[in-house]
């Protein structure tokens, strides 16, 4: 498991970024938070400084979106997926499990304010 | 009561001399102009309005520079030289626009946020010795005052107070008075540009005296007819030319205008005042409206004129006609600037190379041609 921080630092709207084997960014987005690769599959640049809107993520460079849940880009230029990651909240702390190999499964929200998530 | 100047009285002669010809000609004289006083002054770049929403943008030209104005997600309205911090690529060439969340360099996609931060460029998330924080767009000075985005490209702009400010307030004599016209509320009725084909000295220079409004502004004259005696309202400190007797507005007929704005009291009413802000700016305060000229000097001998009709958002929402009153200061301006026009060709003949001379109720120019002479140095 990767920490995160505390799950106040990352306020609606904003991202993290933290470093595994790939740098991971960490989306809270209405009450809930999202870990993806942080690096756009078009051209390397960093999600977690575009721009969330719903749930996906705007690319800076060329607005490729990837929806946080699946990581899936809904359209040009990007084509191939970011991988997903399972966010795990424990008294108001934020860790990432990062995923293993290239495929990954959708993951939903994480409720920022979960109280009884275990720590695996 | 206005206070009367009589700057001709401290004047041995009745003639005094103007700039020399080359001053309105001279490719070298104008770059001085463009470093010493358009990037070194307060300049009205755009109406506060023009950027209606975040991410709208307008690009202008000052001083030599393309400026970029937009108006930010906090919906504060920031400058930046139009410039990628990458190679150089200019980032927006659309005289105006929208932009949605960022300002990017259509080159190599270096991304700016509305706030000029670097954001992103591609890559840049390898280059771990890099500081974006220290490649954001190149700022620029800026206020708002009168519904107007001033901008300054100097590193260190000159008090605001004493230049802006201070202008307004010499001409009208009270700081207070220009508060009463509430011209940051007022909304663009009407807008016209102008390119007009003379020296932005010209423009100038014709915008302070009236020596010439018995002979090229018919319709102004009837409306003001102390404007026939040839002294214009910059001529005096706090005084505004009063309306004819059988004159109900500021209107090319001189019929009816729309109600005085509400701030404007009876002292105020029925005339006309005049204001120049050194080095691009008139103002034209009416009872009913207010027009703002913004002077941006393309070269020597071309000038864009860009003036706002401005009157209350109630006005406008009344679907009322706005033409006649309008055409009155519309044809003024035609007027004035055929004859800067009819000007600038003879600015470079032999036979005005020395210049010429001003009159007694055109001495204060003679103001404006020694700042401008002290700002270039020549």
């Amino acid at each position: 498991m990767i920490y995160v921080g505390a799950a106040s630092d990352i306020p609606d709207g904003e991202a993290a970024r933290v470093q595994g084997e790939v740098s991971i960014a960490v989306f809270h987005v209405d009450g809930a938070l999202y870990a993806i690769d942080d690096t756009c599959t078009h051209q390397d640049a960093s999600l977690s400084d575009g721009w969330v809107e719903g749930c996906a993520v705007e690319c800076p460079l060329h607005a490729a979106c990837f929806d946080l849940r699946t990581g899936r880009p809904s359209g040009p230029p990007a084509k191939k997926p970011v991988r997903t990651h399972r966010v795990v909240v424990s008294d108001g702390h934020v860790w990432v499990e990062e995923s293993v190999g290239v495929e990954t499964s959708a993951q939903p929200g994480v409720p920022v304010d979960a109280v009884a998530e275990e720590v695996a | 009561m206005s206070t009367v100047e009589i700057p001709g009285q401290q004047s041995a002669s009745s003639l005094i001399p103007t700039l020399p010809g080359s001053h309105y000609t001279d490719a070298a004289i104008f770059e001085l102009e463009q470093s010493r006083i358009f990037q070194s002054n307060w300049f009205a770049a755009a109406r506060s309005s023009d950027l209606a929403k975040p991410g709208s943008f307008r690009k202008v030209e000052v001083g030599g520079e393309s400026v970029l104005l937009v108006r930010g997600r906090d919906r504060g309205v920031r400058a930046f030289l139009n410039v990628c911090r990458h190679r150089g690529a200019q980032l927006c060439v659309e005289p105006e626009g929208a932009l949605r969340n960022k300002i990017q360099c259509p080159y190599h996609a270096w991304t700016y946020g509305l706030d000029g931060a670097l954001i992103a460029a591609p890559n840049l998330n390898s280059m771990a010795d890099v500081n974006r924080d220290q490649l954001g767009l190149h700022t620029v000075s800026l206020r708002e005052w009168l519904g107007t985005i001033w901008i300054c490209l100097a590193d260190e702009p000159p008090s605001f107070a004493d230049t802006v400010e201070a202008a307004v307030t010499a001409r009208l004599g009270d700081p207070a008075a220009i508060d009463r016209w509430a011209i940051d509320t007022l909304a663009v009725g009407r807008r016209i540009t102008y390119d007009v084909k003379a020296n932005w000295k010209l423009i100038v220079e014709n915008f302070m005296e009236c020596y010439h409004c018995a002979t090229i502004h018919p319709e102004l004259t009837e409306v003001l007819p102390e404007f026939a005696d040839g002294y214009a309202a910059q001529y005096y400190v706090g005084h505004g030319a009063a309306f004819g007797d059988g004159v109900s507005g500021f209107t090319v007929d001189g019929s009816a205008g729309f109600e005085t704005i509400a701030g404007v009291d009876a002292d105020h009413d029925r005339r006309y005042y005049a204001i120049t802000v050194n080095p691009q700016v008139f103002i034209n305060l009416v009872p009913d409206h207010v027009i703002f000229h913004r002077m941006y000097p393309v070269a020597a001998d071309r000038t864009i004129v860009e003036c706002d009709w401005l009157y209350p958002q109630e006005v406008l929402d009344s679907g009322r006609d706005l033409d006649r009153s309008v055409e009155l200061f519309h044809r003024v301006n035609q007027q004035d600037f055929d004859a800067c026009e009819r000007t600038q060709p003879a600015m470079s003949s032999r036979a005005y190379a020395a210049g010429g001379v001003l009159v007694p109720s055109e001495h204060h120019i003679g103001e404006f041609r020694d700042w401008v002479a002290a700002a270039i140095g020549h």
